[in-house]
This record gives structure tokens, C-alpha cells and sequence, in this order.
């Protein structure tokens, strides 16, 4: 880090860094009042004070006036300190399995990358993308793709960024000369993104989803039947996306030999897989397994924190190393998101919303499911995906109710669609990742990009219709 | 009627001699005589430096003192009793005034005892380098801290002024000093200053204010004429202006100040570097240091103290005019700050007398200290590299 002096009006430097303050007190009297008004008619004052806490948490995870996690901490302590239920009734939804689930899985991500494994599984599978343009840009796109089925897409932009920064320097490449080097980290950027919906491990929003049905007594959906809803739509996608990719923007490269030594060199400094990296592949394929065959049975928690342990059982990393690298504060987001969606549920607030705004614009599960599938990928342009999943389930399975319909199908549609956001850097960490590389221009990327949001809207609404119903996943009208 | 301003200038040039009935200790260990004159006016003197020749001689009549001065009625002013604090030592045996100097609220320290001046062989009349720099013992951080402690129980201070001495690195010395600032900054409630060369890159800048830093004094070496000139001398020129201009950005207004030594150049070249400063928002502090007599220099000296008033007045007269704030010159004692040269102008400063009078009030320290503060607070970020 560096030091930066900022040199502006005193009076313009207070209001960029203090202008939270007076919104905070301003959310603070709104709070206040709607607390002590007195709850609308056919609502309960506990389900009347859940909706003001849902709300602020709306705001919060909107605006992100305070860190993801902080609201997620709000959401645990709102709720008591407001009287809606006791103490240890809230903290209890952080015990929840989808927070441990999470919390396993991000544990494994770290270990992947800490070990060089899933670095050395990548640059073996960009090894033979050299040989041409369009077949490097399609390599880099698998490659980001198949690593965000393993791991979270976050870590696997990560990962990816600095050696697509290297072969672009390798192939001379510059953000102002020539559109291949945008292609590039465009193609890493939504190969993740299109990677990260074919499992519930390419981000952690799935399990949250999942979890908020669990809460919410909608029974699961296991580790398999996601993969299988999800399939059609990621194959559908990636082809799309690399037909977009090397037709929209033009391939001013003729040759990319060099990208392949450069890939050969990365491959040399890795050197022999250490035995951590193998015990590591096979712990990540048994874990896997474990989820597939055995997730309903045993719990997709007790599989993740399992693998953790024999993780630790043969020192593949150091607590120290989870202290460091670990992204904590998404555990406490998803505990209060978990909480309060939770809370929504069991004090009937969820409903009454849901009959008083929502329904009476809806006329059918199938306008439900295009409303909610637009929404999602329309505030994942803008939002955190979990944040997406925790504002949207909790009034969709509402509303799901209302039309009789299963709840799992408004968590097929909105944890898919909140993953599906192209266009914006503050949307998902591998497309802010991309625009850092200096190669991406929004208005050059606008486009394209909109082109991939509403093909992932209409493609999610096909595989509804016609693929969903063979699992039988039923939307239903 | 005697231009007080103009007196204290006399003084700085001619020293005093020792009258009738005076006490004792008359003189801090530097031998430095401290009289407030009428108006307020701090002046450190030195004491029979210039032999039989000073027409100023201190006396005391019962309780009060009285400056003779040849041909003129005898001046009322006021003696201060040289700090007991001097004589004192930190635990680790450190004497007090082997760390620092005290110039009114203001404590110069060379943690390193290299005073760019006192390496020319010259006392120096502000760091109190001016015994024999070899016999200094070294202290720590710590030490100065401790010293300062000791001090304040007798008097207080408001700004600790650090010098890097003579530095040849990028950074102008403010690695050198950071650790000093920072112990500082851990256990006293006090301005920092540092007196540095201006650095090779304003990078340099940003970090000396962030590191604790609230104000600067850059003494730019092109001013000097005394130094051999430089192959480079113009790109190294607009360098230190660049860098002068830039810190003014960064720091306070008034709070990046430069000294020009008056009397070894024509006044008007005096002028145009005051000129030059202050279109980059540098305050000058002129340094009215007339080489002691017996001194090689002695004959070099050109400016007598009648002749540097209007170089006062035009310092005074287009400060007030830009608005750059003159608090921040605080060795009151040993220059004529830009404020006094009030006394040569015409033009009110009512308006800086009274911010004086605050900030010397319980109420006006604790807002000066607490807006550096928070300034800081407000205006450091930090970013990846």
C-alpha cells in the first residue's frame, strides 16, 4: 500500500468520507418511527417489526453503506433487540448447515490455491489453446469454466487473472492496441461466470438459496439435481458466449506461439506436483463424490467440514494460511441472511408482503418466474449475488406458496440468475477483475454484455419449460 | 518613538552587553539572553558576542530591566530566567539541553546533530549546534520524549521541529526521522514539524505528511550563495521548486516554509526569492543571522538591520494580501517572523493578531491541535501500490 494525499476542498473530501453518517441517522429515525407506528392491518407486530429489519437490510445490502457482513451481523441482532423473538432463537440460524457448507467449501477453495494445485490445473488445460487465436480464447474460457464447477468463481478469477496478464504481455498485447487482449480477460471474466452456475460450488449463493429453503421447511436440493438443472444452460451459454466473443469483437492477432511459451515457463516454475497437491486432487474428487452419491444422506455440511479435516489430518494447510486468505465475512453475511429470511418466514411478515405488493402484479408461476429470473440477473449487474439471493428468495418462495408452486423452482431461477452478471465491475469479482486489467472499456463491453444477460434470461426460461419439467422441476400455468 | 521591530533586528545584529545589578544565570546554556520587548516581541540575544562594540546594555533597576541604548532613552523589557528544565537529565542520563533548544512554544532538535548550518564551521544561533558538535552524546527517540516531558512541566510547547541535518538520498531525510515522529506522535500532544531538503519525488511528500507531519521547512539549497554552482543547477532548481509548490498542496496553508539567510546577497535578489515562494505558496522565513564578529563572513555581510526593513514590510505586505496563514513561524525568538514585519507596513493585521491571541488560549490550541488532526484524518488515504 501507498499513501495518497487527497487535495480537494476540505468541504468535498467530509462529504465523500463522511456522508454515511448522515444517512445511518437518517435510516436511524426512519427505523425509529416505523417502530413505533402501529403494524398494518392483517400483519403481527412481531411480523411488522421482521419487515422494517428485512428492509433495512435491503438497504444496506443495496447500497453497501456497511460491509456485507456487517448487515449479515445486523440481521442476527436486529431482530432481538427489537423484540421480534428471543436471542437465542436468532443466533441459532447461524448454525444453520448451508453456513457450514460454506464455510467447508471455502476452506477447500483456499487450500486449492494455496497448494498451487488448481494453478497447475490450469495451465495444463491452456496448455494446448496456443495454436491459435480463437482456440486460446476458447482455452481460456474452458479452463476458467471447469475450474468454477471446483471451486468458487471468486478464487478462480483470482487465479486466473495473473497468468492471462502474462500472456497478454507475451503476446505484446496493450489495453489501447487492438481489441485481443480484451477478448481475453473478457473470455476468463465470463467463462467464470458462466462456469460458476453448473455447481454449488462455483459460488456460495446456491447453498445460501438452498439453505433459505431448508429454513423455511421446502425440504433440499442436493449437489446432483442442481448440476443436472444447471447443464443445459451452461453448455448453451459458453458456446454463445465464445461464438460472442470471437465474431463481436475483431481477432487482430495472427499468431499466439508465444503465449504457449510463456504457458510452458509458468508449467517449469511449478515444478513435480507435491504430494499436498496429489492428496488435495483426490480429497477435492472424493468430496465431490461425497456430495453426488451421498449428500442427502450424510449432509452436504458434514461432507465439506469432513474433507477440512482431513485437510488439516495431513497438513495440507495451516490455520494460518485460512486467517490470511479466507473470506470470513461472507460466512457471517449468509448466517444473517439466513436469519432473516427466516424470521420473514416465521412471523408471517414474508407473506403479507408478498399479498399486499407482489401478487396482485403477478397472474401466474410462469410471469412469477420471469419476474424473478429478470430481477435477479437485473440486481446482480449492481449487487453481490448472495445479497441478490437473500432479498429475492425470501418474497419468492412467498409468493411460490400463494401459487402452490414447488419453492425449489424460485431457487433454481434466482440462484442461477443472480450468478449471471456480465456488464458492470461492481457486479462479481471476476468481471471487476477484468476491468482492472486497463483492457476493458464499459462502453465497449456494454453491449456484448447485454447481449449475454438476456440470452442467459431467455435460455434460463427455456430450460424451465422444456428441460426442468424432465427432472421433474415444474413451473407450472 | 523606537520601531520595536526594528529594535529586535539591532539586537540580532549587534548583541548586548551585560550591565549593572543583573542575575544570575543571566543566559541559557547557549548564550542566549531572552527579553521580551514592548509589544510583545521575543528576542534570544547574545551576550557580549560582539565585544565593547553592541550600543545595547541590559541593566536592572530594583525589579526592572532596562535596555540602554546609546544616544537613545533607555527601553522597559522584560527578562526570562533561562529554563531550569536544561540542567535536567532523562534516565538515561541525557542531559535536556544536549537534545534540544527552546525558542518560545517552539523545540528544535537535531536528533542526529548535524546542523546543515553548524557543519559550516558557524554557530548556529538556532539549534544551539553552535558548542562543538563532537560533544553531544547521542540519544534516543525515547530521550526526547522524556526531555520534552521534563519540559513541559515548566513551560508549554507547541510545535517540536525535527531537522535531518545534512541528507544526500532521494527522500530529502524524512526516513531518517520518521521513527523520531513516530514516538512523538505515541506519547505527546504536540506539532510536528521537520526541516528537510526538498525530496527527489513528491511521493516523498505524501508520506511525510502521513507519517505525522504538520508542517515542513524545505531549505532549498539554490538559494544559497555560498555553495559552488551546481552543472544541474536549473533542473535541480525547478526540482525543489516543484517540490516547494507541491507540498504546499499537501500541507496546511502557511505550513511549508523555506528560510532565505538575509545579508550574503543584494536585497533585491532577497526580494524576488520571497516573490518566488510565496507564488507557490511557501512561507519565507527570513533569517537575519549577521555572522558573529571575528567571524570570516563578518566582512560578507551586507545588510544592516535599517537597510532589511522594507524586505520585512514586501514579506509582511504580500503575505496578508495572498492569505497565506503566518502562524506557523514560531522561532520567534531568533528571526523577525513575517508577522512582526508588521511594524514596517502600513497595512492592518488585525485580523492575524487575533488569531495569535486564540491560538495562544487554551480553547485556540486544543482547535489548532485537533483540526492538524483530523485534517490529516481526512486527507490521508491509503491505496495499493
Amino acid at each position: 500500500m501507498q499513501v495518497k494525499i487527497d487535495t480537494r476542498p476540505l468541504v468535498i473530501v467530509i462529504a465523500a468520507r463522511w456522508w454515511r453518517f448522515p444517512v445511518f441517522m437518517l435510516m436511524g429515525y426512519a427505523l425509529y418511527y416505523f417502530y413505533s407506528q402501529a403494524p398494518p392491518e392483517g400483519l403481527s407486530v412481531q411480523g411488522f417489526r421482521a419487515l422494517i429489519v428485512f428492509l433495512a437490510c435491503l438497504v444496506l445490502w443495496v447500497t453497501r453503506l456497511l460491509p456485507l457482513a456487517v448487515t449479515g451481523l445486523f440481521a442476527m441482532v436486529a431482530p432481538p433487540l427489537l423484540g421480534v423473538m428471543p436471542a437465542k432463537d436468532a443466533f441459532a440460524f447461524f448454525g444453520s448447515e448451508p453456513v457450514f457448507f460454506i464455510m467447508g467449501v471455502f476452506i477447500l477453495a483456499t487450500a486449492l490455491l494455496k497448494s498451487g494445485l488448481s494453478a497447475r490445473l490450469a495451465l495444463h488445460l491452456l496448455k494446448s489453446g496456443s495454436k491459435s487465436p480463437k482456440r486460446l480464447v476458447l482455452h481460456i474460457m474452458l479452463t476458467s469454466a471447469l475450474l468454477s464447477f471446483v471451486m468458487s468463481e471468486h478464487a478462480v478469477a483470482a487465479m486466473m487473472f495473473p497468468l492471462v496478464v502474462i500472456i497478454s504481455k507475451r503476446l505484446n498485447l496493450t489495453p489501447q492496441g487492438g481489441s485481443y487482449g480484451r477478448i481475453l480477460f473478457l473470455a476468463m471474466a465470463w467463462g467464470c461466470v458462466i462456469g460458476g452456475i453448473a455447481t454449488m460450488l462455483g459460488g456460495a449463493r446456491v447453498a445460501l438459496a438452498v439453505g433459505l429453503l431448508h429454513e423455511a421447511g421446502g425440504g433440499t436440493i442436493t449437489f446432483a439435481e442442481w448440476t443436472r438443472a444447471m447443464l443445459p444452460i451452461v453448455v448453451v451459454l459458453f458456446v454463445f458466449c465464445y461464438f460472442l466473443l470471437t465474431r463481436f469483437f475483431s481477432i487482430d492477432i495472427q499468431n499466439v506461439a508465444e503465449a504457449d511459451s510463456a504457458i510452458e515457463e509458468q508449467i517449469r516454475d511449478l515444478g513435480r506436483p507435491l504430494m499436498e497437491e496429489k492428496f488435495l486432487g483426490l480429497l477435492m474428487i472424493g468430496a465431490i463424490a461425497g456430495w453426488v452419491f451421498f449428500g442427502m444422506q450424510l449432509g452436504m455440511a458434514s461432507i465439506s467440514i469432513l474433507a477440512v479435516v482431513l485437510l488439516f489430518m495431513f497438513r495440507v494447510v495451516e490455520w494460518k494460511d485460512l486467517q490470511e486468505k479466507m473470506e470470513w465475512g461472507v460466512i457471517l453475511m449468509y448466517g444473517g441472511a439466513i436469519a432473516i429470511s427466516s424470521i420473514l418466514n416465521s412471523t408471517g411478515a414474508g407473506l403479507w408482503f408478498t399479498k399486499q405488493f407482489v401478487l396482485p402484479h403477478l397472474n401466474s408461476p410462469w410471469t412469477l418466474m420471469l419476474a424473478l429470473s429478470f430481477l435477479s440477473i437485473l440486481l446482480a449487474e449492481a449487487m453481490s449475488p448472495s445479497a441478490v439471493v437473500a432479498i429475492v428468495v425470501p418474497i419468492g418462495m412467498s409468493v411460490a406458496k400463494q401459487f402452490g408452486l414447488d419453492p425449489k423452482v424460485v431457487i433454481y431461477a434466482v440462484a442461477s440468475a443472480s450468478g449471471l452478471a456480465y456488464a458492470l465491475p461492481m457486479s462479481t469479482p471476476p468481471v471487476a477483475l477484468a476491468y482492472s486489467s486497463g483492457y476493458l472499456k464499459m462502453k465497449e463491453v456494454l453491449f456484448p454484455a447485454s447481449l449475454m444477460a438476456v440470452v442467459s434470461w431467455l435460455t434460463l426460461l427455456l430450460t424451465a419449460r422444456f428441460w426442468w419439467p424432465l427432472l421433474g422441476i415444474h413451473v407450472g400455468g | 518613538m523606537t520601531n520595536i521591530a526594528l529594535l529586535k533586528l539591532q539586537l540580532l545584529y549587534h548583541g548586548i552587553r551585560a550591565g549593572q545589578n543583573l542575575p544570575a544565570p543571566l543566559a541559557n546554556p547557549f548564550g542566549l539572553v531572552h527579553l521580551v520587548l514592548p509589544e510583545g516581541l521575543s528576542v534570544s540575544v547574545h551576550l557580549n558576542e560582539n565585544g565593547a562594540e553592541s550600543p545595547f546594555t541590559l541593566r536592572m533597576e530594583g525589579t526592572q530591566f532596562l535596555l540602554d541604548i546609546a544616544g537613545s532613552a533607555p527601553v522597559s523589557v522584560q527578562w526570562t530566567a533561562p529554563l531550569r528544565s536544561y540542567h535536567q537529565k532523562t534516565s538515561s542520563g541525557v542531559l535536556v539541553s544536549d537534545i534540544l533548544t527552546v525558542h518560545g512554544d517552539f523545540i528544535a532538535v537535531h536528533p542526529t546533530h548535524a546542523c546543515r548550518f553548524g557543519e559550516s564551521g558557524l554557530s548556529c544561533r538556532y539549534c544551539g549546534s553552535s558548542r562543538d558538535i563532537s560533544q553531544h552524546p547521542p540519544f534516543t527517540p525515547r530521550d526526547l520524549v522524556e526531555a520534552i516531558q521534563i519540559l513541559e512541566q515548566e513551560k508549554r510547547c507547541d510545535v517540536v521541529c525535527l531537522s535531518s541535518g545534512r541528507v544526500d538520498t532521494p527522500d530529502g531525510g524524512v526516513e531518517r526521522l520518521e521513527k523520531w515522529v513516530t514516538e512523538l506522535r505515541k506519547h505527546l500532544d504536540v506539532l510536528i514539524a521537520l526541516d528537510l531538503v526538498p525530496p527527489e519525488s513528491n511521493e516523498w511528500i505524501d508520506k511525510t505528511y502521513a507519517i505525522g507531519v504538520d508542517a515542513l521547512y524545505y531549505d532549498s539549497d539554490f538559494f544559497n550563495p555560498n555553495d559552488e554552482p551546481r552543472k544541474d543547477f536549473e533542473k535541480h532548481k525547478s526540482r525543489q521548486l516543484e517540490a516547494l509548490e507541491y507540498a504546499a498542496r499537501i500541507f496546511p496553508t502557511g505550513a511549508v516554509l523555506s528560510h532565505l539567510v538575509i545579508g550574503f546577497e543584494p536585497l533585491e535578489e532577497t526580494r524576488a526569492s520571497i516573490d518566488l515562494l510565496i507564488d507557490r505558496g511557501v512561507v519565507p522565513v527570513l533569517a537575519y543571522f549577521p555572522p558573529y564578529g571575528g567571524s570570516n563572513l563578518r566582512s560578507k555581510w551586507t545588510a544592516t538591520p535599517e537597510d532589511t526593513q522594507q524586505i520585512y514590510a514586501h514579506l509582511y505586505e504580500r503575505l496578508v494580501r495572498t492569505r497565506i496563514n503566518p502562524h506557523w513561524v514560531q522561532q520567534y525568538d531568533v528571526v523577525l517572523t513575517s508577522l512582526e514585519g508588521r511594524f514596517f507596513s502600513n497595512e492592518s493585521p488585525r485580523y492575524h493578531l487575533r488569531l495569535k491571541n486564540f491560538y495562544e488560549t487554551r480553547a485556540g490550541r486544543a482547535l489548532r491541535f485537533g483540526m492538524a488532526r483530523l485534517r490529516r484524518h481526512l486527507r490521508v488515504r491509503e491505496v495499493p501500490a
